[in-house]
């Protein structure tokens, strides 16, 4: 099999794997950002906290694209979530919640049609 | 790894923005670093500043050659009274909170292109930089509402802790969005087309079968294509609106976009002269969110789920317009001047002139938004109420009383309640032909129109097809 020929094979695999794993997720039940936010952020991130107070409206859309992609992991590496056994905060949300997170964030950034607080 | 290929796909997919988003370019991109406010636009856009201050969207008052009785005063919300709110300068700004520390409202206000100080019709610098350029101009923009170290209130970006986030959003400007007009035109009176019945968060984004004019699978235009004009002076004016921006009135049909005879058919042709395009073209109004049809303030009302007292409103959906003759001009209450019943009994708000012996008059399709408000029992002036008040503590009472106050500088008033109807013009939501209205939704038995109101003997049709004698 030539090179070319492998990588189409490889590509389309993934596209396969990911279409199974999206009809997973949506079988399960639907998990808010808004929940998530709650429950996991709000804590430390809540008005006047020491850690900055953050709501989606905090930051506009291309910040929290950027947060998400590169700083997140960087930011909250060395830190555990006291809320979660002390777990360490890049490792307390599943795929599933880190995603729907970034999608409530993102959608109802400072710059959106509907900024947001948790609400 | 596998979380940010997943959330990749998320963000590329939740926000619908490029991927290189962070890269891209806005139109003010090169021309300041940081956004320091409006003194920031007016290091350039002193002169354009000074015709928005004169404008009517900012002083909230203008020239009024089409009120019958104004007598040649500026008016305009700002010194007027109407029957939804009223009036604004009780309620120009503040937090009032219910019971439970939620905000019910932070003052009429948030409706205005200002950062909050009061509009003055002397020109300063303070007032110039009072303007808020980007609530109408930056693609982006929020604000809410702050209280400052001083204790005095003011309306700010809400990215105002998040300099780099506010530079972004300040630098996207453009000519105002139809979600920048929106903003304020569909949410005006208390929630989505409260007022106005026309003009809903629908046209944001819609489909010609919502409105030809509008909808992105028809002529995809924006409301500045019809209402933009020069120097802040928007074209156009709503039928109960006090100020005229422009003195030419908008017509569609001024050869612009239709002539006077737009139709293939002649028969139809020969409606235009006496029918304007709205009375077929808009069957119904508030299409998509129901519209506030009668406010009555003298009784109050609660509303739990809010924790917030409310006016007794009356709220419908897909309206049937009335039909009334309109010749450009309205008579309108003001206020300081005892009130003029009409002859079905109930006080005129805004009253289109014109008749059918009239030839400058066609019929045109209005919401008639009916009320019952304050009056002085002697004088019978028109009383504003103090809504934001009221809100929270439920004294109508006592919002009648402060607001005859604030805008008569009355003590110790008698007043009593009477009933009040307001014309307001129709022209959004317009219908492309194939939905229009046909020739016997208004003749024939089961037409719409009240022939005898509009004074003819009968149904000018019926009068034609009647065997001669």
């Amino acid at each position: 099999m030539s090179r070319t020929k492998l990588m189409i094979v490889v590509v389309l695999a993934g596209i396969v794997a990911l279409s199974f794993a999206s009809g997973a997720t949506a079988a399960k039940k639907k998990i808010k950002g808004q929940d998530v936010y709650k429950e996991f952020c709000k804590p430390c991130h809540e008005v006047d906290s020491d850690n900055g107070e953050y709501t989606p409206m905090s930051l506009i859309m291309d910040q929290w694209e950027t947060f998400f992609e590169e700083d997140f992991e960087e930011t909250h590496k060395e830190l555990n979530d006291p809320n979660n056994d002390n777990t360490p905060v890049t490792d307390v949300l599943t795929e599933e919640e880190f995603e729907a997170l970034a999608k409530w964030t993102i959608d109802h950034a400072a710059d959106s049609e509907q900024p947001m607080t948790c609400g | 790894m596998r979380r940010t290929l997943v959330l990749l796909a998320v963000v590329s997919i939740a926000s619908a923005v490029p991927v290189d988003a962070a890269k891209k370019k806005y139109s003010h991109e090169e021309y300041f670093e940081h956004y320091e406010g409006t003194k920031t636009c007016l290091t350039c856009h002193e002169d354009e500043a000074v015709t928005f201050f004169h404008s009517q969207h900012y002083q909230w008052t203008g020239e009024t050659p089409a009120i019958v009785n104004a007598d040649g005063e500026k008016l305009g919300k700002k010194n007027t009274i109407n029957d939804f709110c009223t009036n604004p300068i009780p309620a120009w700004i503040g937090i009032t909170k219910n019971s439970r520390g939620e905000i019910l409202s932070q003052g009429c206000s948030k409706c205005h292109a200002g950062l909050g100080k009061m509009p003055s019709p002397e020109l300063s610098r303070e007032q110039l930089e009072n303007i808020d350029c980007l609530i109408c101009h930056a693609s982006g923009y929020n604000r809410n509402l702050y209280e400052n170290e001083d204790g005095s209130l003011e309306w700010k970006p809400i990215l105002w802790k998040n300099q780099a986030g506010l530079d972004s959003v300040s630098k996207r400007i453009g000519n105002p969005k139809r979600t920048s007009c929106l903003r304020c035109h569909s949410g005006s009176g208390g929630g989505p087309n409260y007022k106005r019945g026309d003009i809903e968060y629908e046209l944001a984004d819609t489909d010609r079968s919502y409105d030809v004019h509008m909808g992105t699978d028809g002529g995809d235009m924006a409301c500045t294509d019809c209402h933009g004009g020069e120097n802040h002076r928007m074209q156009g004016r709503g039928v109960d609106l006090m100020g005229s921006d422009s003195p030419e009135r908008l017509r569609c049909d001024n050869g612009v976009c239709h002539d006077s005879e737009p139709h293939a058919k002649e028969l139809i042709n020969r409606h235009s002269a006496r029918v304007d395009c709205t009375v077929c073209h808009i069957p119904t109004f508030a299409k998509a969110d129901a519209t506030d049809m009668i406010r009555d303030w003298s009784t109050p009302a609660y509303n739990e789920a809010k924790d917030k007292h409310v006016a007794t409103i009356t709220m419908a959906k897909d309206v049937v317009p009335e039909i009334g003759w309109y010749n450009g001009t309205v008579w309108a209450q003001l206020p300081g001047v005892p009130i003029t019943t009409q002859s079905d009994g109930v006080v005129g708000m805004v009253i289109p002139q014109g008749s059918l012996t009239d030839p400058e008059s066609k019929l045109f399709a209005f919401k008639v938004h009916r009320g019952r408000m304050p009056v002085l029992t002697e004088d019978r002036w028109l009383l504003p109420i103090n809504v934001e008040e009221f809100f929270a503590d439920g004294d109508i009472d006592g919002a009648v009383r402060e607001a005859a106050h604030v805008l008569y500088g009355l003590e110790d008033i008698d007043y009593e309640w009477v009933d009040v109807k307001r014309y307001m013009g129709i022209y959004h939501g317009v219908q492309p032909a194939e939905t229009a209205l046909r020739c016997l939704d208004c003749h024939g038995p089961d037409g719409r129109l009240d022939w005898a109101g509009l004074g003819y003997e009968t149904d000018p049709l019926a009068a034609v097809l009647a065997p001669s004698h």
